[in-house]
This record gives C-alpha cells, structure tokens and sequence, in this order.
C-alpha cells in the first residue's frame, strides 16, 4: 500500500498531532454550543406551549391560609402530592402528609391516585385505598385530602387525541351530587392550553354530605364562580360564551406558592 | 430545524468525521498497512452512517450518540499506530456496541415501569453479579452489564415502590460488589444510588439511614481488605515528560506495554496530555446532555434512570482519571466507552442508547403537545 518517506511522515505527524489539539478544543467548544442551542430552543417551545406536559389543573375549593380558595396548580402526568417543597404538587394544609400521595396518568383512563402507607384521600367522598385503582380521579373529580379539597380540571384536548378518555360512572353515594359527564363536544379549544378554561366546567362545588374523614374540618367552601354547564349555556349565533371569572395569572399563582 | 442548531450540529459533525479519517490515515502512510486504511475508509464512513440514517430511523439523540461515536473512534485510533489487528477487532467490537446501542434505545420507550421489569432486571443482575462467587470458574467481565441491569431496576423500585425496596437492592448489589472484589465499582455504585435516593425522595428518615449502612459496609470491608487495596504507581516526571504535549508514535517507558494496557495510557502516550485532557473534558457534555434528558422527563421512572447513568458515567470517569494519575487506591478502573472488553463497552453504550431512548420520546412527547396545540387553535 501507499505510504510516505520517513522524513515526510516526521514532519505529517507533528503537524497531525498540533492538528488533533485544535480539532478537539472545537469539538470541544462545538459540543457545548450545540447543547446550548438545543436547551435554548427547547426553552422557546416550552415558551410557546406552557402545558406541555401537564394533563389539566387541580382547583382549590378549599384549603388553609396557605393555599387559599381558587389556587390552581398545574397537574403533571405522574408525580408525589405531599406538604414538602420537593414534592410535585404541594398542599400545605393540616393532614396532609409530607408525601402523602403518589399519581399518575393513564391513557383512556384518568389520574391514578396511590395514598401513600397510612394516609387517607377521598375522591368524591369515596375512599380510596392503596389499591384503588378502580377509581381514578377524572373530569370534574373532586379530591380531598386532609383539610384541602381540591378540584381536577383536565385538558379538553385530551380528549381529541390517541390518549381517548373515558370518564367513569360516579360511584354510589358520592361525595357530592353526580357529577355531569363531560361532553365531547365539538368546543372552541383555547389558544393556550394551561391558561384558558376548560370548556366543560361542572357545577359549583357543593357540600351536600358531610366529610368522613377529614382531621380538621373543612373550611367552609367558597363556591367559585363558574360558567354554567356546556348544555346550560344560552347559544346565541355569534355570540361568545359566557366570560368566566376573573382569574389571576398563572405566574402571579405560582409566585406565592413558592415564595418561600 | 433552525439555522443555527443545524450549524451547530453540522460543524461538529465534519469536524468529527474529519478527526476520526485523520486519526488512521496519519498512520496508514507511514507503514502502509492495508487495515489502517481500512480503519480510515470505514470508521469515518460508519458514524457518518449513524449520524445521519441511524439518528433519523430511530430519533436518537445526535449529540450522545455523535460523542458515544467519537470516543469509540479515539478507542480504536489509540490502538491502532501499535497494535492494528487489536484495533480492527477494537472497531467490530465498536459495531456490535452500536448495535446495542440502538436495542436499548428501542428497548427503553416500550419497557414500563413494572413490578415485572424490576423483579426481572434486579434478578439478572444480581445473577450476573453473584456468578463469580457462585463458581468461581465464570471469569466474564460481568460487572458493568449487571450494573446497567441493576440500575434499570432501581430506578424502576424508586419511582413505583419508593425508596425502601430501592435502597434495600442498591445495598445489595453494593454488598456483593465488595464480596467480589470490586471496591472502586462497589463505591461508585454506592454514591450513585445515594445521591438518587437524595433527588427522588429527600427525606432525612431515607438518606441517613441508606447512608449509615452504606457508611458501615465500606468501612467494613475497607478494614478487611485493607492489605489488597494499594495506590497505583503514579507516573514520574519523567513519563510524563516523555508523554509531552504531543505524544509519541511508540508509547514511553513507565506507561503500560501496548498489549496489556489500558485505552485511557495508550491515548495518552500516543496524543500526549492535551489531547487526552480535552477528550476527558468531552464527557463534560455528554453528562450534560444527559442531566437535560432527565430533567425534561415526562415519567419519574424515566428521569431517575437518566440522572442514574449520568451519575454513573460521570463518577466512573472521574475514579478512572483520579486512580489512573495515583489519587485513588483503585487499579484496573477504565474511562467508559474507552475500554477493550466487550462486555464493558456493551454496557455503556447501551446506557449511552437509553439516554438516546428517553431523549427522543422527550421529543415526541413535546411533539404531540405541539400538535394539541394546534388542535386548539
């Protein structure tokens, strides 16, 4: 095969090797600069969609002076629900456990709730065991867990994709009236996922049973105000749906559940 | 694909094809061997293949799968000025490494976290690990595979069962890391599942715990082994002034003969302290990369997988540079991705393909909410 003299090879060598050095150090700087480029464009999309990950919202319809009434937090697809600040999604109210529950989304099924050993939840008055997988938490669902209580809220877009959702029968004496089913309905998706309200809202909170289990007793509930169901809404050709309430901005929440 | 990202990607990507033709070609002319040339003609033709096809068909990550690529192309470059049949062998072992890559990438976005893959995984693995002390005939390099395997369950226990069954596998393994022998490994396991305890749970009543029995255990068997455990023999001024900023063709005395020796003092004798330190600085981002994986996982099994193999990488990579310049009484520690056994580089590409893995269903994940995104507008 080909090869060179060794006086020509000498001189290649050293020049190869001082080549060497120059080419990793681009690697080197190239390496880090694709990766910055990279996290930078990630960051714009995520600007772009601020529910990427995230299934819905849990409502607070009643909570302590922590967590006041009408906080909501975004809900990621699995997590832990606990008092700590580590934890995913944090309730800082009395009889809530440092990691008090584990959940997790399943397609076509809802939002999976594991207590914790030794801590209680009632999903919409029923309790829920260990293994209770048989009662996710869905549509509408309400939550309660020590003296928070807590309102899930899920993404109508949800409902248009591979992840289908069916929602379950309520349970036999529920914790409050039956829940409307959520329609599917042909809806006016919002513009940005997270920040716009869920078409199919159902009824106010109502406290028409009393709590079973709770440590303390539950704040008395401030009902917050919603639009009317989907098949309650006046349908005027051209008009608008009824506006919602007035909420505060996901930012402004966010900065006061973890001021600390 | 903006711009600038596919600039980025595409300077790297030339310059290291352009790194990776030159490293067989300088040598191929000076002795004229026909397997040097065959070196330079397919390695740079086979991460192009990778970078491009490969990455596409199965959405890898590119930046971990091209700096995967570049430091098994420095492996099989710092065998072959002394030793080209060990380094075409260097290069099939590379291949079937890739191979492996793309299976634990594949494997990975369809593997749940089940009861199922963890009792299945943890049992593999603390199989493989208890081999050699079962008979002590099976001389197979097992420990990294099993590593790898064990992690997968651990990171499975931690983020459906909690930390106690987690920790109560990581101290087993640890336990039969150092009845094996391996301390360094048993060490850095240790460390790494500590620090994974600490990321998913974080309570006290966990960590110290975890921490006090692996406190005792080290101690234990540092006490018992304290007549095997040696400090290497760190290298003289004079190798290293033999080694220079450069390196030289043929290695220098005080560095390891070129059959026996390790990847990390070839590359080192052969390209000299510069080069070596930047290719030892390269694994910077792909822990890097790494961490972002983890951080942008959507299942908890999946992020505390991905932060397991960046920790694990990256503590191997520091104990191997640490032991090989005398720092740390350990000997035999190998830099990952720059090792000649098979099973070894196996399992760290196969790492390497599961971080790919969960990175391109980060992607699609991301995607599909683009596309809900859409959906409402």
């Amino acid at each position: 095969m080909f090869s060179v003299s060794p006086e020509i090879y000498s001189v290649l060598s050293q020049a190869s090797r001082w080549i060497f050095i120059f080419l990793a150090l681009m690697l080197l700087f190239l390496a880090f600069s694709w990766h910055h480029t990279d996290r930078k464009e990630r960051r714009d999309r995520f600007k772009n969609l601020p529910g990427a990950g995230t299934v819905g919202e849990l409502v607070v319809l009643s909570g302590s002076d922590e967590l006041p009434v009408d906080t909501w937090f975004p809900v990621p697809r699995e997590g832990v629900l606990g008092s700590l600040r580590s934890c995913d999604l944090v309730i800082p109210c009395p009889g809530v456990s440092s990691h008090h529950l584990d959940f997790s989304w399943q397609d076509g099924t809802g939002l999976l709730i594991r207590p914790r050993v030794g801590c209680e939840v009632l999903i919409d008055g029923v309790p829920v065991t260990r293994r209770g997988m048989d009662m996710p938490l869905v549509h509408g669902s309400v939550l309660q867990i020590g003296s928070a209580v807590l309102r899930l809220q899920l993404f109508a877009a949800l409902s248009h994709t591979n992840r289908t959702f069916i929602p379950l029968q309520p349970a036999v004496g529920s914790f409050s009236d039956p829940m409307p089913q959520p329609v599917p309905i042909p809806v006016q998706y919002p513009q940005e996922p997270v920040n716009a309200q869920p078409v199919f809202c159902p009824p106010p909170y109502q406290e028409s049973v009393p709590l079973q289990i709770p440590v303390e007793p539950p704040m008395p509930v401030q009902p917050v105000p919603q639009p009317p169901a989907p098949e309650q809404l006046p349908v005027q050709e051209g008009s608008p749906l009824a506006p919602a309430a007035p909420r505060r901005k996901r930012a402004d929440r966010w900065k006061e559940d973890w001021s600390e | 694909m903006t711009k600038q990202k596919s600039s980025a990607r595409f300077r790297f990507s030339g310059v290291m094809l352009f790194l990776a033709l030159f490293f067989f070609l300088v040598p191929a002319l000076q002795a004229g061997d026909y397997r040097l040339y065959m070196l330079a003609a397919g390695v740079p033709c086979a991460m192009l293949l990778c970078c491009t096809i490969l990455a596409r068909a199965f959405s890898l990550d590119r930046l971990i799968l091209a700096l995967s690529l570049f430091f098994c192309s420095v492996g099989i470059a710092s065998l072959a000025m002394t030793a080209p049949d060990t380094a075409l062998v260097q290069a099939v072992s590379c291949g079937i490494g890739i191979i492996v890559l793309i299976v634990g990438a594949i494997l990975i976005r369809s593997l749940s976290g089940s009861l199922l893959t963890a009792i299945s995984a943890a049992f593999l693995g603390l199989l493989l690990l208890a081999a050699k002390l079962i008979a002590p005939t099976f001389t197979l390099p097992a420990t990294q595979p099993a590593l790898t395997l064990l992690l997968i369950a651990f990171a499975v226990l931690l983020s459906r069962e909690g930390p106690i069954s987690a920790a109560g596998l990581g101290i087993a393994a640890a336990v039969l890391l150092m009845l094996r022998g391996e301390t360094a490994d048993a060490l850095i396991w240790g460390l790494t599942i500590l620090l994974l305890l600490f990321a998913a749970d974080g309570r006290l009543l966990v960590v110290l715990p975890s921490l006090a029995a692996f406190a005792l255990l080290f101690y234990g068997m540092y006490s018992m082994q304290t007549q095997t455990l040696v400090y290497p023999e760190a290298l003289s001024a004079d190798t290293l002034k033999a080694v220079g900023v450069l390196g030289a063709d043929l290695l220098p005395e005080g560095l390891a003969v070129p059959e026996t020796g390790s990847l990390f003092s070839r590359l080192l004798g052969h390209y000299g302290l510069v080069f070596t330190g930047l290719t030892v600085l390269l694994y910077l981002p792909l822990i890097l990369r790494g961490t972002t994986v983890a951080s942008c996982a959507r299942m908890r099994f999946h992020a505390i997988l991905a932060m397991g193999i960046c920790l694990l990488l990256g503590l191997s990579t520091l104990a191997s540079v640490l032991s090989f310049f005398g720092f740390l009484p350990f000997t035999g520690l190998e830099m990952p991705l720059l090792t000649t056994s098979l099973p070894s580089l196996c399992a760290h590409l196969f790492l390497a393909g599961i971080l790919c893995g969960i990175s391109g269903r980060n992607d699609s994940d991301l995607a599909e909410d683009a596309h809900l995104a859409m959906l409402a507008k």
